[in-house]
């Protein structure tokens, strides 16, 4: 339903999108992931029609967006960045306007109106000016004017970014039920939002696709996973250097670092390879040492992990810091992982400039 | 529409058909600009634009007709109102089609609101199409109003002041309609070229009170030179409309005016696609 073909986006001597090539089927809701500044929302211009790439097409059901660009629109139902509505419009005069663009005619329109109302929850705010809404309403809005006309395809760029936990769950069930029979691209950084509505992401970064394929297949990927473990120390005779070294010379154990200590007790992280389970290992060094065992858990790498693995060097060039920095810190997973959306707005326009 | 009334009209939700419903209509270009054009007026309306250059364009010709030199209404003792189409074109130049304008595209490239536009099926010459025609409609409101002038000095339940002869005021709002149609495209190109509003109102009044003054220039400027002025300003095209003169060569030049503008926002809007 949607076939992208070498995508390229360049703003004077900024390459924004590099070669982008990506296919969603339908029936498939797709998360659309990256760093900001990534390229994302320029991809979803281009989809939408608002942009042309500077080389490459794409298809969206069949049509050509250079050939077919207002079948292309007609097909399609999209919710830009942050929902920009015509403010002095209330929420149905909106709607109305949305639906005349698009060629509904009255009857059709309330039939629909009725359905996307109810699953956006703006029934109390029909009568409402947009400008008296907050954002999270604001944002209900778009997604029902993307909706309005019962669309094939969902174009969504962070539709969730200002709704509260509650609404975000009641969106993400919806949006799983309608996408059994339609395609959705939804871009987001929050990657529980694609775990609970994606069965697919694609992830960006730099402007080139670093990622894409089923979650499970997207997690494997790094081909490590991650094992927990944590001692008890009651007497604080413990020293945490010792027991790394330790840890780190068990056959198979690529890194390891301490977690932050809770009360009376020592908590590591191993990472190692995929293939063999150290757990036997692990518990046999603890037994062979006397400590005291609390926990020993093997996890596979979150989404989250392979994300930040993958787009880590997006985040280290709009933060300036030297490209040799990135080893270092590869496995540094304590880090808050938001703090990679927040760093990065101010210096995209300088990495443009 | 209160609330109340909308939720009875939506209260028995419908579950979405299974099959997604193709809205395969030929957009119509017609319908797309008139809702276009609908909108727009709308919100003229709805802030204070509308109001506030309605207000201050009457006030000021009210003020400029009746008040000040010896050539004012009282003073003159005539049943004529030329003094108010001297004074209107500079009005529209400076201000009327400036402000109309500058919020049509430079506001919604700024807000964003310019991209759910363009991604809904519309093509990019309804929009500019339709942001002209909102805006034009707000001028003729405006020029509607200034009718209450004569209207109020020179009919029966009013001031009855005198015989009018009306066929030059009605060719003289044919004037000022013309000029309105080619301010209007002026300042709804500048406006499609900035994403400030402000920039945008000063590039099409300065544009547009060059482009009339140099009119007054004309008389002073000997030979060719004075001919070339007099092609180009707006001023002296306007003026023999006032007097009860249909020139066509004018009614020519306003409306290409309006179409080289026309063209150059479209391709300005256009532009996005490729910078």
């Amino acid at each position: 339903m949607i076939a992208a073909s070498n995508l390229s986006k360049v703003y004077g001597a900024f390459r924004a999108l590099d070669k982008v090539s990506f296919d969603v089927r339908r029936g498939e809701v797709v998360g659309f992931l990256g760093p900001n500044g990534a390229g994302k929302s320029t991809t979803m211009r281009i989809l939408t029609c608002f942009l042309a790439p500077t080389s490459g097409t794409a298809r969206l059901n069949g049509l050509d967006i250079f050939d077919s660009s207002l079948e292309v629109r007609q097909n399609l139902g999209y919710l830009p960045q942050r929902a920009p509505l015509y403010t002095e419009l209330s929420v149905f005069e909106y709607l109305r306007f949305a639906a005349s663009l698009r060629q509904l005619d009255y009857g059709t329109f309330m039939k629909r109106a009725k359905t996307v109302v109810e699953v956006c929850g703006l029934a109390q705010v029909l009568g409402k000016e947009i400008r008296q809404l907050s954002h999270g309403y604001r944002q209900r809005v778009g997604l029902a004017q993307a909706l309005i006309h019962d669309p094939p395809i969902l174009i969504l760029d962070e539709p969730t970014s200002d709704l509260d936990p509650n609404e975000k769950a009641e969106f993400l069930d919806y949006l799983k039920q309608i996408g059994r029979d339609r395609t959705v691209l939804l871009s987001t950084h929050n990657l529980a939002e694609v775990e609970t509505a994606c069965a697919r992401a694609i992830i960006v970064s730099r402007g080139r696709i670093v990622a894409d394929g089923s979650l499970g297949d997207i997690r494997g990927r790094s081909g490590k996973v991650r094992y927990t473990l944590t001692i008890e120390d009651p007497k604080g005779e413990l020293k945490a250097s010792e027991v790394s070294e330790a840890l780190a010379a068990v056959p198979g154990v690529s890194t390891v670092d301490q977690r932050p200590v809770q009360g009376k007790s020592l908590s590591f992280e191993v990472s190692a390879a995929e293939e063999n389970d150290l757990r036997p290992q692990l518990s046999q060094l603890v037994l062979q040492k006397g400590w005291m065992l609390l926990e020993l858990r093997r996890d596979a790498q979150t989404l989250e992990d392979v994300f930040r693995a993958l787009t880590v060097g997006d985040a280290r060039r709009n933060r300036n810091l030297k490209a040799s920095a990135v080893e270092e810190d590869d496995n540094d997973d304590d880090d808050d992982d938001d703090d990679d959306d927040d760093d990065d707005e101010p210096a995209a326009p300088a990495a443009r400039a | 529409m209160t609330t109340e009334t909308n939720a009875n009209l939506l209260d028995t939700p419908e579950r979405a058909p299974a099959a997604p419903a193709r809205t395969l209509t030929k957009p119509s270009f017609i319908a797309n600009v008139v809702t276009i054009a609908g909108r727009e007026l709308r919100s003229y309306f709805d802030s204070l634009t509308a109001y506030v250059v309605i207000g201050i364009t009457l006030l000021a010709v009210g003020g400029f007709m009746f008040m000040g030199d010896d050539e004012s209404f009282w003073k003159t003792d005539r049943a004529t109102m030329v003094r108010m189409f001297e004074m209107l074109p500079w009005m529209i130049a400076g201000i009327v089609a400036p402000g109309v304008t500058m919020r049509s595209v430079a506001e919604e490239k700024r807000s964003g609101t310019l991209e759910l536009l363009i991604t809904l099926p519309v093509r990019d010459s309804e929009v500019i199409l339709g942001k002209y025609i909102g805006a034009m409609s707000l001028v003729l409101v405006l020029l509607a109003g200034s009718l209450l002038y004569p209207v109020a000095m020179f009919t029966k339940p009013f001031w009855n002041l005198g015989v009018l002869d009306w066929n030059p005021v009605w060719s003289g709002y044919l004037g000022l309609v013309l000029l309105s149609l080619a301010a209007v495209s002026v300042g709804l190109f500048f406006s499609s070229i900035t994403e400030n509003q402000i920039v945008a109102f000063f590039l099409s009044s300065f544009t547009l009170l060059a482009l009339t003054a140099i009119g007054k220039a004309v008389g002073s400027v000997q030979g060719w030179g004075g001919d070339v002025l007099a092609f180009v300003s707006i001023l002296t095209r306007f003026q023999p409309f006032a007097k009860g003169l249909i020139d066509i060569r004018a009614v020519v030049y306003f409306l290409s005016i309006a179409a080289i503008f026309l063209a150059a926002s479209f391709r300005s809007l256009e532009s996005r696609k490729w910078s």
